[in-house]
């Protein structure tokens, strides 16, 4: 007889709102308690074989172990209690502070890019730095405000999936987080002298909207990435479904 | 020797079992059912699966703490008691002390007269 895996248990548990941390903790606290009972019955005399089917039975059946297990509320994960929380604000306030955390970076990046260029050069910062200057941190925007948003949505995905969650939850996250940074920017340009650089946020979800097809542009752009990437992942995510349902049927 | 498994009467006893046995120990899942195997005369023996929900609540409870230790070449998840689970402990037993003082005052009185009251609020 194979090892128990206890998967069943598990994606039921899940399904059920526990906390992934504590699932899998469990299966594999199952799984160790299983050896040690094998182990304990093979030495009182027990052949491999009965050791493992009274292990088993010691151990409890799946019923017993998921009713212990839901019947303790607090090992329900906040995704599982709070699904509008996590899928509906989540991404309205995790743009927010990354946008407020990637600006007051830059700021701080800009106020001592100067001294520490001076420092490493022994002159100040003149007109060829300040295009250098604005090419590293166009970069930079670039990456706030196109790569932080896509790893957002590959998050909210992550959370949800992990936790088994319905996928209109799931969808929820990720269409608020690529239709809300769409809509947001970060831009830097430097005027050559010291003192002179702009760095402006803009939003185009308030008015008077001048980037508004712009930004619907970029937003479809996030959702059709997303939308990619989670119809690629459910597609392998599918063929390792089916391959481990014909492993249990077999 | 019969084993108790009446689910309500059984409310808590799991908790106050291992608390009461992790509180000189640190132990994994399997040693602490033996422990209270042990402990107990056989007389209580909690399921030996349906044990980890009750750590895994206990510690996210704060009243106990958890940590990987490599035990020939196997990594065990070992449980300890905290500082809030020691007194939390000693609540419970006090509890537990006064029902059981007022069970046996209930039953012996029970045998003699049949005329005595628990004094516990339950």
């Amino acid at each position: 007889m194979p090892q128990p895996r206890f998967d069943r248990l598990s994606e039921r548990l899940l399904h059920a709102g526990i906390a992934p941390r504590h699932v899998h903790r469990y299966a594999r606290e199952l799984r160790d308690h299983f050896d040690d009972l094998v182990r304990e019955e093979k030495a009182g005399g027990a052949t491999r074989e009965l050791a493992e089917t009274r292990a088993l039975s010691r151990l409890g059946n799946d019923d017993d172990l998921a009713a212990a297990m839901l019947s303790r509320p607090e090992l329900r994960s906040l995704t599982a209690r709070y699904p509008w929380a996590v899928f509906g604000l989540g991404p309205i306030v995790l743009l927010a502070l990354s946008i407020v955390g990637a600006l007051y970076f830059e700021f701080w990046l800009l106020n001592h890019s100067g001294g520490v260029f001076t420092y490493w050069t022994g002159k100040p910062p003149g007109p060829a730095t300040a295009k250098l200057a604005t090419r590293v941190y166009t970069v930079y925007n670039t990456l706030v405000v196109y790569g932080g948003p896509l790893l957002f949505a590959w998050l909210f995905y992550r959370i949800g999936s992990r936790q088994r969650m319905p996928a209109n939850w799931i969808m929820l996250g990720v269409v608020l987080v690529c239709i809300l940074s769409g809509f947001q920017n970060l831009i830097f340009y430097d005027k050559g002298y010291v003192g002179g650089g702009v760095l402006l946020v803009q939003s185009d979800l308030i008015p008077p909207f001048s980037h508004f097809a712009e930004h619907l542009a970029r937003a479809a752009m996030n959702l059709a990435i997303a939308g990619g990437v989670w119809w690629f992942a459910a597609r392998r995510k599918g063929s390792s479904t089916t391959a481990l349902s014909r492993i249990v049927e077999t | 020797m019969r084993t108790m498994a009446n689910p309500s009467f059984m409310n808590g006893v799991p908790e106050l079992l291992i608390l009461r046995t992790l509180e000189a120990n640190e132990m994994y899942g399997y040693e602490l059912v033996q422990a209270i195997r042990a402990r107990t005369n056989q007389a209580i023996t909690l399921g030996e699966g349906v044990v980890y929900p009750a750590l895994h609540a206990l510690e996210s409870d704060g009243m106990l703490r958890s940590r990987r230790k490599l035990v020939s070449g196997r990594t065990r998840v070992y449980y300890a008691l905290t500082r809030k689970g020691e007194k939390h402990l000693a609540g419970l037993v006090r509890h537990w002390q006064h029902i059981t003082d007022a069970v046996s005052l209930a039953i012996g009185g029970l045998a003699i007269g049949g005329t005595a009251h628990a004094a516990a609020t339950l």
